[in-house]
């Protein structure tokens, strides 16, 4: 009874305010009249009476506002007050709101579209069983600079009976197929895997089943998982797929599953086999194809597993010296493993797109306090009359958060337009870029929570100056007191100065990190490949063993002559040849070599190098610079004497100084040799990308080495895309089953490489741009309300003597010291900020003198820009009038 | 004038409740009414009346009609409600409790 009167009381006060309002006038009028007739009753004039009756309440406004506050629906009342009044105060000023908002909604909107990055790679939920468990396990050796690859065989029998960290750890390696039987012959992405390894993962079909331990041994008949994207396309989402038999590689294989869409650990894998790996492989430390996965037993952190290996390690090693590979097992998480090269830059894009919302915050609230130093007298008069500081706090506090509000919802607009563009992060076609396969970026719950959360944040931040300002004014002094005298003015100049320092320091941040990853990006961009990438075309191939089997190597040999013949003789050919391995394109293999005379290295030891194979015409139609000796020739054939090249850096490596031409590399072992002799030294040549080192090279020929996986390439004189439908043609004119994996102009391979660093490289530089152009306008503003503030000083100064000159360098020179003490430290928080950069930098030291001062001097020069627009009307004012503003 | 904080607090709630049980009246008599029946030691202000009658009316201890008092002017008139009696004789006892306690402490010896 009594909270249904109490809620029907409360809604009437909420709903009907107006009558409400009356009520309490003429409730307090009641009083003051009998209050003023008891005055006259006591002897006073009516109009004393009534002065004295109305001093008696203690100000009737305030009385009013004590009334409205013990209602306890004064709350509502007065955010809805607030909220409308905000409105109001923001749209009396138009110019200073669409400002604000744009500036916000640039700060929110780009930080929350990278965040849906991040969000949607790094903080994904992965589709695994207890994720955190699973490690890759690499090797690392310091003869191969410690990058982490692929074991042997038998170090992973070892390393599975021993290390005591694992629950579970399981081999995997390569294994592409060509499938036929099912329309056009079709090279899949192959990989073998061992039962278990499946089982680490955690994963189950979505339809059938995964294969057991007795399938996947030698010698049983095969078994095949399918990928949900084979399943759909070739297979036509054949409900009645299990069991079904296929054609691998020529050998049947029974389909036993198709995996679940999102499954794709490795990234663009189709189909999944047993690797039934013989007992005999496990001896075998010398074929580094192994890759490895772990699970690590439970309680177990990847520190102490990383720390109980190294351990046990050092323990082998010294209880066997002489067995001593020098390999070091390297524990790598499975989100760091699946995120890849995309990590390192996304954190940086992030911590970036923070100094732009930061700077977005400062010069909202710079903006903010100059417009809120011109309602100084008109918080003064408010706080006469009786507002509370709580309600004027309050006022404030809404003011900034409906302007934070409208920002924030322009800004996830911007993020939902600007999301898709982000897309350019992920060159999903590009196979030689360690990098997760993202489609799409969704704007989720989280995403949108997460602008809600900077949004209030962003509040807070450019909110609390100007409310910390406004509350330092005294109710009569500022009615009292023109503003440019009094200590709350000083105090709110002071504090626009500081932000204005603030932005500038924070952008020359950027500035500067821009500046190196740019300088950085055009190294590479520039970086010599070794070879001329326009206008040659590339055509890879994997030759199925069924029909070009390795123990009759005439096939392969026959093939490629052939092909290499028919494109040669193509209407704008210059040239055609094959290699092995495409440059830019990160596939290796490596053979261990020996030099004549030299003692025989431990086991696994030896010196290495990267295995290629190419045809005669190879370094001329890739243009690789021949540096000394000849070329492979048609001569070098099979049963002829074994020639070999090498390329400038096993030259320089070990050669040193003598000529390698005429020496001769053994390429067996110490006890089985097998020796080819150098003929010629080729220029290096980029193989793994444009900012990676060079391996040391040795090249074979075709004829004298076949191999099983072949590039052709085409150098012509018209577009490469154009000749590709020809040069297929010319393939499948020699053999029509062979599957092509991927045909690519080189200079396109090129470019796409590199699409992580540029994209990364265009967002920071956009962000640098737009936080120059969120300084300046930021700047401008402080400068052009100081100009305004000081217009009766000038006034004076000008009246007294002051040239025009003079006012011009009074102006400039205030702005110039805030800008100089922007710079100052921002060149310390850019010392800070670059070496977060160095995963981006490439040949640019992050403390590059020369873009440290050309970025300074950009700030500068833009910050001078902007105070000079002001500096200018400042020496336009006219004395007389100044003084007589007043 | 007394000032709100003359007063121990809630015990202004506890004397408009009282005055309120022996009949319904207007803000300006109640107000007179305390200070008559206290022999003018305990004057409530405009200031901590009306919030405290407009608290009440809130909390639904009192509620509140507009009519016309006996020299004919248009006044709102508060009367306690069947909740506020009850609130009246708890705030009633915890009063008599506490006041009873301090004068044993300080008249005692």
């Amino acid at each position: 009874m009594r909270v249904l009167r109490s809620l029907r009381l409360r809604l009437t006060w909420l709903f009907r305010r107006s009558e409400v309002e009356t009520d309490l006038s003429d409730e307090l009028q009641d009083y003051i009249e009998r209050q003023t007739e008891r005055h006259v009753a006591s002897g006073l004039s009516p109009e004393s009476a009534r002065l004295a009756a109305l001093r008696d309440a203690g100000g009737i406004e305030q009385v009013k506002e004590e009334c409205r506050d013990a209602r306890g629906t004064a709350w509502i009342e007065n955010t809805l007050q607030d909220i409308r009044f905000g409105w109001r105060m923001l749209r009396k000023k138009p110019g200073f709101t669409i400002v604000a908002v744009l500036t916000l909604a640039l700060g929110i909107g780009a930080t929350t579209a990278i965040f849906s990055v991040v969000k949607a790679v790094l903080l994904a939920p992965l589709p695994y069983k207890e994720p955190n468990r699973i490690v890759a396990v690499w090797t690392a050796n310091p003869a191969r600079d410690n990058q982490p690859h692929s074991s042997t065989a038998g170090d992973f029998a070892a390393w599975k009976q021993r290390s005591g960290v694992f629950e579970d750890l399981a081999p995997s390696y390569d294994d592409e197929k060509t499938l036929t039987g099912e329309g056009a012959p079709q090279l899949l992405i192959g990989y073998a895997v061992s039962a278990n390894y499946l089982r680490i993962l955690g994963v189950e079909p979505q339809i059938g089943r995964l294969y057991t331990d007795q399938e996947d041994r030698p010698g049983v008949p095969k078994v095949a998982l399918l990928s949900d994207h084979l399943w759909r396309t070739t297979f036509h989402s054949d409900p009645n797929i299990t069991g079904r038999a296929i054609t691998l590689n020529g050998s049947p294989y029974t389909v036993l599953g198709v995996m679940p869409r999102g499954f794709n650990y490795p990234t663009t894998v189709e189909v999944w086999t047993p690797a039934a790996m013989t007992t005999a492989s496990f001896d075998d430390f010398n074929h580094k194809y192994v890759r490895i996965l772990g699970r690590l037993r439970r309680g177990v952190t990847l520190t102490e597993a990383q720390r109980a290996i190294n351990m046990l390690e050092a323990e082998v090693a010294a209880a066997h010296p002489d067995t001593d590979t020098g390999n070091r097992v390297v524990l790598v998480p499975l989100r760091e493993q699946l995120d890849g090269d995309i990590r390192k830059p996304l954190l940086i894009l992030l911590s970036a797109v923070g100094l732009v919302l930061l700077i977005a915050c400062a010069n909202t609230a710079g903006l903010a306090l100059a417009r809120n130093a011109e309602r100084q007298k008109e918080i003064g008069v408010r706080l006469a009359l009786g507002a509370t500081r709580l309600r004027l706090l309050r006022q404030f506090a809404a003011e900034s958060l409906l302007l934070a509000t409208i920002g924030g919802a322009a800004g996830m607009l911007l993020a939902l337009a600007g999301t898709h563009l982000l897309l350019m992060l992920f060159p999903n076609d590009v196979a030689n870029l360690n990098i997760p396969k993202v489609t799409q970026i969704p704007m989720d719950r989280g995403v949108f929570l997460f602008a809600a959360a900077i949004t209030l944040l962003t509040a807070l931040l450019f909110g609390i100056a100007p409310i910390l300002n406004a509350m330092g004014s005294k109710g009569g002094s500022a009615m009292k007191e023109p503003a440019r005298g009094s200590a709350a003015s000083a105090w709110s100049s002071r504090s626009r100065s500081a932000l204005v320092v603030v932005e500038v320091a924070l952008s020359l941040m950027l500035l500067t990190g821009a500046g190196l990853v740019v300088a950085s990006f055009n190294k590479v961009m520039n970086a010599n490949l070794g070879f001329q990438p326009d206008h040659v075309l590339a055509l890879e191939i994997f030759l199925p063993p069924n029909r070009y089997p390795g123990n009759d190597p005439g096939k392969t040999r026959a093939l490629i002559a052939n092909v290499v013949r028919k494109m040669n003789v193509i209407q704008g050919v210059e040239s055609a040849a094959a290699t092995n391995y495409l440059p830019l394109s990160g596939f290796w293999g490596t053979t261990a070599f020996l030099l004549r005379g030299q003692p025989p290295p431990k086991e696994g030891q030896g010196p290495q190098a990267d295995n290629r194979v190419l045809t005669p015409n190879y370094l001329h139609t890739m243009k690789i610079p021949l540096l000394r000796g000849r070329a492979f020739t048609d001569a070098d054939r099979s049963g002829g004497a074994q020639v070999a090249m090498i390329n400038e850096t096993l030259a320089k490596r070990y050669f040193h100084d003598s000529d390698p031409v005429g020496q001769e590399l053994n390429l067996g072992t110490a006890g089985k040799p097998d020796w080819w002799r150098i003929v010629g030294v080729a220029g290096d040549v980029k193989a793994f990308g444009q900012d990676q080192p060079t391996h040391a090279d040795i090249y074979r020929p075709f004829d004298q080495y076949p191999f099983s996986i072949i590039a052709f390439t085409l150098r012509m004189d018209t577009d490469p895309a154009a000749m590709m439908k020809v040069a297929e043609q010319a393939l499948w004119s020699v053999d029509p089953d062979l599957a092509i994996f991927k045909s690519i102009p080189m200079d396109l391979l090129a470019s796409q490489t590199l699409a992580v660093r540029r994209a990364s490289s265009t967002l920071i530089s956009g962000f640098a741009i737009l936080a120059l152009a969120l300084a300046c306008i930021g700047i401008y503003g402080v400068m052009a309300y100081a100009v305004v503030q000081r217009t009766q000083e000038i006034g004076v100064r000008m009246a007294l003597g002051a040239q025009r000159a003079d006012v011009l360098r009074m102006i400039l020179g205030f702005g110039f010291r805030m800008t100089l003490a922007g710079v100052v430290i921002g060149l310390a928080g850019a010392l800070a900020f670059s070496r977060l950069l160095a995963s981006l930098l490439f040949q640019v030291s992050a403390l590059n003198p020369l873009i440290f001062s050309f970025a300074s001097v950009v700030l500068v020069g833009m910050a001078l820009l902007a105070s000079f627009l002001p500096a200018r009307r400042a020496t336009r004012i006219d004395p007389m009038q100044a003084l007589r503003a007043e | 004038m007394s000032r709100p904080t003359d007063l121990v607090q809630g015990t202004l709630d506890l004397l408009v409740l009282k005055m309120l049980a022996l009949q319904p009246m207007h803000g300006w008599a109640i107000g007179e009414r305390i200070k008559q029946m206290s022999k003018d030691i305990l004057q409530v202000g405009p200031g901590s009346l009306y919030p405290a009658l407009h608290r009440l009316e809130g909390a639904g201890w009192i509620s509140a009609e507009w009519s016309v008092s006996e020299d004919k002017r248009r006044v709102k008139f508060y009367s306690i409600t069947k909740e506020g009696r009850k609130r009246l004789r708890q705030e009633a006892a915890d009063w008599k409790r506490l006041s009873g306690a301090i004068s044993s402490i300080v008249f005692e010896s």
